[in-house]
């Protein structure tokens, strides 16, 4: 696979999580937009490719876009894929401005939450889903996510203890955070252990809460971010696989296995290289999963991994192991704002890598792993994706 | 103001669930309904492919081996093994709702030996991962056909036996309101 060189990813920008909102998926697609033409300079002629992911736009597509905010691109995409939409959207506009089909592109994800707007997304999130998911107690993704949690406890021996590292140490970094929902609320073992029951293993803590927000970034040439006077992100490898393992009955392994060694390679880094560690946390077990396929530690082991690390931004916490995990408090903390939360790492880890973060910042970070899963089709996510990002020394 | 009007206020207001009689979801695409319509009668019947002979679930239009698409309903062998079991405490649906705070609603998730695997609604409380079940499909409340594993030892042979399940958890019972809204 050919390399990312001359192409860089800047002017993160994350806006307007609330837990409802009056506004539309629109609204926090063009305010980003807005945010992010005034913060790197630019105005709306500069922008020739809009890349768009959104859940709640209806039967607006992102060309309808193009005519509400007055723009006129020569690239256009709409990927919504959930929780890899940022990283799909990385790497497709990567490889615009690269072949020189595109200048500057912005690619963004927002999602509205619109009264009771949770409900009608997971009564028709998918044919299958409607079909032979939702039937079933319509718990939404808690369903197949607690059937998954289940079985992963039971195959791994793991407890809720562990699956309490994750969300202590992103609620820890939250609170560092001014952008994270319930960055404002301290949690504690006791708090997360008696939570109240929601589906099967999952309390709480465990799920995330929807919310509305926007999220975004531009995707430029290096020499051009450099005349712009940008702080950028180079893309040392990026990949995707989707559906892979579609034979194991219920999931415990994701796409990544497919391709993070590859990805590794072409990368010349492996995990123990990184910096920082962003994964799609819309459950704890799904961010064990990517520890383990990611290979910070084998398949089966990451409730002891996680037992042993320091999650946390700034590495006060007790654990041996150092790996600042979800810096900005991961969707668990920060909200799932629709197909935002599939930029939520892209955009957090931007901050880190340009030493833009502001109280959460990790001290010298240079090199970052952002993963991301998504879309229950029926039973499991289907989407997988990892990019290995490095902070442009000025 | 009348029984009409008071409706479509609720429904106005976005409330629709709030009706004295909550069902469960009835909405299905287009392959759903007609997996409805075909499990009407017999135990369990699920789309094969009289191409190369696999056996889909959930429904499609197009048989996910082989692209072919002359998928029939079939009678297919009701027999799997549990894979997981979920309690849920709670529902985005009013039905369930109601229904959760008598008690937890359990789902699971079973391999059939044909092959796929289904999300059911687990009729039996004292299974455990890799005993083996029968699932069986059956209309609830809403008239749309749902899947139900009960325990392989258990009598589902006749329509009666299999009424009787699907009454004792009573999924072919509305959820009334309780008084008060």
């Amino acid at each position: 696979m050919k390399d990312y060189s001359g192409v860089v990813l800047t002017t993160p920008i994350s806006l307007g999580y609330a837990r409802q909102s009056p506004h539309g998926a629109a609204w926090f697609v063009g305010s980003v937009l807005r945010e992010m033409i005034s913060t790197a300079g630019l105005t709306k002629k500069d922008i020739d490719g809009f890349s768009v992911s959104s859940f709640s736009l209806g039967v607006d597509s992102a060309v309808a876009l193009t005519q509400h905010f007055g723009l006129c691109v020569r690239w256009l995409e709409q990927a919504n894929v959930g929780g890899v939409s940022g990283i799909l959207a990385l790497r497709r506009a990567a490889r615009a401005v690269q072949c020189g089909e595109a200048e500057i592109v912005a690619c963004i994800g927002g999602d509205g939450a619109a009264h009771r707007s949770f409900e009608t997304t997971a009564a028709h999130f998918s044919n299958w889903s409607t079909d032979a998911a939702f039937p079933y107690g319509a718990a939404g993704p808690n369903g197949p996510f607690s059937l998954i949690t289940a079985h992963y406890m039971e195959r791994y021996q793991a407890q809720r203890e562990d699956f309490a590292r994750i969300c202590l140490d992103q609620r820890y970094n939250a609170n560092h955070f001014s952008g994270a929902l319930l960055g404002h609320k301290k949690l504690s073992l006791s708090d997360y252990l008696n939570a109240r029951p929601i589906a099967g293993p999952l309390h709480l803590f465990d799920c995330v809460m929807p919310c509305a927000g926007g999220e975004g970034f531009l995707v430029m040439s290096e020499d051009r971010a450099n005349q712009l006077n940008l702080p950028a992100v180079r893309i040392l490898a990026a990949d995707e696989c989707h559906n892979a393992h579609a034979d194991d009955p219920i999931q415990d392994r994701g796409g990544w296995t497919e391709y993070i060694q590859d990805l590794y390679n072409r990368a010349a880094t492996g995990p123990q290289d990184v910096d920082f560690l962003q994964t799609y946390d819309d459950y704890p077990v799904i961010s064990m999963l990517q520890m383990e396929d990611l290979g910070f530690c084998s398949k089966g082991n990451a409730p002891a991994f996680v037992g042993q690390t320091d999650m946390r931004f700034d590495q006060s916490g007790p654990g041996v192991n150092k790996l600042p995990h979800n810096t900005s408090g991961g969707q668990l903390s920060c909200g799932q704002a629709g197909a935002a939360a599939g930029f939520l790492g892209v955009t957090e880890s931007l901050r880190q890598l340009t030493g833009k973060a502001q109280k959460n910042q990790v001290s010298n970070a240079r090199v970052g792993l952002v993963s991301g899963y998504g879309m229950v089709n029926y039973d499991r996510g289907i989407c997988t994706a990892a990019a290995m990002l490095q902070g442009v020394a000025r | 103001m009348n029984i009409k009007d008071k409706m479509r206020k609720r429904l106005k207001l976005g409330r629709p669930s709030l009706r004295a009689r909550a069902r469960p979801p009835k909405h299905r695409s287009v392959c759903g309904s007609q997996f409805s319509a075909a499990n009407l009668p017999g135990i369990l019947q699920l789309q094969n492919c009289t191409d190369c002979g696999h056996v889909q679930y959930p429904p499609t239009e197009l048989c996910g081996a082989c692209l072919g698409s002359t998928l029939i309903y079939r009678d297919t062998p009701c027999t799997g093994t549990l894979l997981a079991q979920s309690q849920l405490h709670h529902s985005l649906w009013e039905y369930f709702k109601r229904r959760i705070k008598e008690a937890p609603w359990t789902i699971a998730s079973v391999q059939l030996d044909v092959g796929p695997v289904a999300i059911v609604h687990l009729a039996a409380g004292d299974l455990k991962t890799g005993n083996r079940v029968q699932v069986f499909s059956h209309s609830d409340a809403s008239r749309s056909v749902v899947l139900i594993a009960v325990p392989a030892s258990a009598d589902i042979t006749t329509p009666a036996l299999r009424q009787a399940i699907i009454t004792t958890i009573q999924l072919d019972q509305p959820a009334k309101r309780q008084q008060g809204i």
